[in-house]
């Protein structure tokens, strides 16, 4: 009785930690623990729900161009902050922080803050060290 | 003769009548956030969940039973998001943009409009959600017709500028919940998953919600809530919500949790998928995804 109790409470967990609520689904994906820089060309700005995406071409070390898809949240979500569908365009230069995906064999990660042509890009506060842990 | 007079003084008081109701609406135009839910770029909120709970200020008079039911849920939470912190991927059985009532009103992160009329004042939300709460005197929806909907039914009236309302019949709009699993939970920032979260009670089926929405300065509505439910509150549990303005939002801007899901599971794992061709009709093709068939997209 105790474990279908207690199967029955990890589910509930389960079911309110599963969606960031904001996201869609959990940032576990991510690997919060590391921030990585990209710098790069912008092919497509995709302003979609249920999540935007900036495709970035991002040269590695042996020069070749590879695509880097960076998630963002929700249009919805975007504007409320300040961002726009045409904030960033085919061909700007950027310079993104990310929390790149745990998969290394994925070029993606998740948007955190970055620098475009017209200068700083809107980007999540960062939170003070301690804080929320 | 006298009577062409008569009826046109009559329908001129009768259109004066209605234009001065009308007047008396209030504006509510814009597009309303919960102070404290608002989002940031990357999909966390703002606000820190200390924050959150400081401005809540809510403390629900939970039943003892409850509140042992909802530690043992805290306790399992703190254990899923520590799982998440070390790579750990909880994933969701469905969409996630309905949030349902009272979630719209007082933890969602999604922006609403307010269209008072005279009969029926309607609450439209960025996720297509819709509230109808109906002014124009009639009674909750009779007993034989009713059923439970995340939603509720709602009913109201206007005292002054406040809108009075009452909603029954409400069920959580997680799937496969339970008629008496209907949480109410906070939401904040912080931590490596970039928000937190804390049921902070739970209510039954038998739920009856009482607000009280007004306008407390230009920028600001509020809705004192009232939540009575003796099957899990020991008293009526008054909590309360501010909402305003959204700022550089003119129009409302719709969530969809479906459009272009990039994000489906593979091998247990949520990973991303390269955007989908450019080519009429072609298909999205996970060239970089590992091997595994995408389900569940969310």
């Amino acid at each position: 009785m105790k474990r279908v109790l207690n199967c029955t409470l990890i589910a509930i967990a389960a079911m309110l930690t599963a969606s960031s609520a904001l996201a869609h689904h959990s940032f576990a994906m991510f690997d919060q623990s590391k921030t990585v820089t990209i710098q790069g060309t912008v092919k497509d700005f995709r302003w979609t729900n249920p999540h935007v995406f900036i495709q970035v071409m991002v040269k590695n070390d042996q020069g070749v161009d590879e695509e880097w898809s960076i998630e963002m949240t929700s249009p919805e979500h975007l504007v409320r902050v300040g961002w726009k569908p045409g904030t960033l365009k085919p061909g700007d230069k950027v310079t993104l922080n990310i929390h790149p995906l745990r998969d290394g064999n994925i070029k993606g990660g998740q948007y955190l803050n970055g620098t475009g042509p017209d200068g700083p890009l809107i980007g999540a506060p960062q939170p003070s060290p301690g804080e929320g842990k | 003769m006298w009577r062409r007079p008569a009826l046109a003084a009559a329908l001129l008081l009768c259109c004066a009548a209605g234009i001065q109701a009308q007047t008396k609406m209030p504006d509510w135009s814009g597009q309303w956030e919960i102070v404290g839910v608002t989002p940031n770029a990357s999909g966390g909120v703002q606000e820190s969940f200390e924050q959150v709970l400081k401005q809540m200020q809510w403390s629900p008079p939970n039943r003892p039973e409850v509140q042992a039911r909802l530690d043992q849920i805290a306790a399992a939470q703190l254990k899923s998001l520590a799982a998440q912190d070390q790579g750990a991927e909880p994933l969701a059985s469905g969409p996630t943009c309905t949030w349902g009532f009272p979630a719209v009103m007082i933890d969602s992160p999604l922006m609403f409009e307010i269209l008072p009329t005279l009969g029926e004042t309607v609450l439209i939300f960025s996720g297509r959600e819709v509230r109808h709460v109906y002014t124009d005197g009639r009674e909750h929806t009779p007993k034989d017709e009713l059923w439970a909907t995340p939603w509720g039914d709602s009913i109201g009236h206007w005292e002054g500028q406040t809108l009075v309302v009452d909603t029954i019949a409400v069920k959580s709009a997680a799937r496969g919940a339970s008629p008496d699993f209907l949480p109410i939970v906070a939401f904040g920032g912080g931590g490596t998953a970039g928000f937190r979260m804390k049921v902070v009670a739970n209510l039954s089926s038998q739920a009856r919600f009482v607000e009280r929405i007004r306008m407390v300065d230009n920028g600001h509505l509020e809705d004192q809530m009232t939540i009575i439910d003796p099957a899990s509150l020991t008293a009526p549990w008054h909590l309360s919500r501010t909402y305003r303005r959204a700022a550089n939002v003119h129009r409302m801007v719709y969530e969809d949790c479906e459009g272009e899901d990039r994000n489906p599971i593979v091998n247990g794992h949520y990973t991303i998928v390269p955007p989908p061709s450019h080519t009429l009709g072609s298909a999205p093709a996970p060239t970089n995804a590992p091997a595994g068939q995408p389900t569940v997209p969310n």
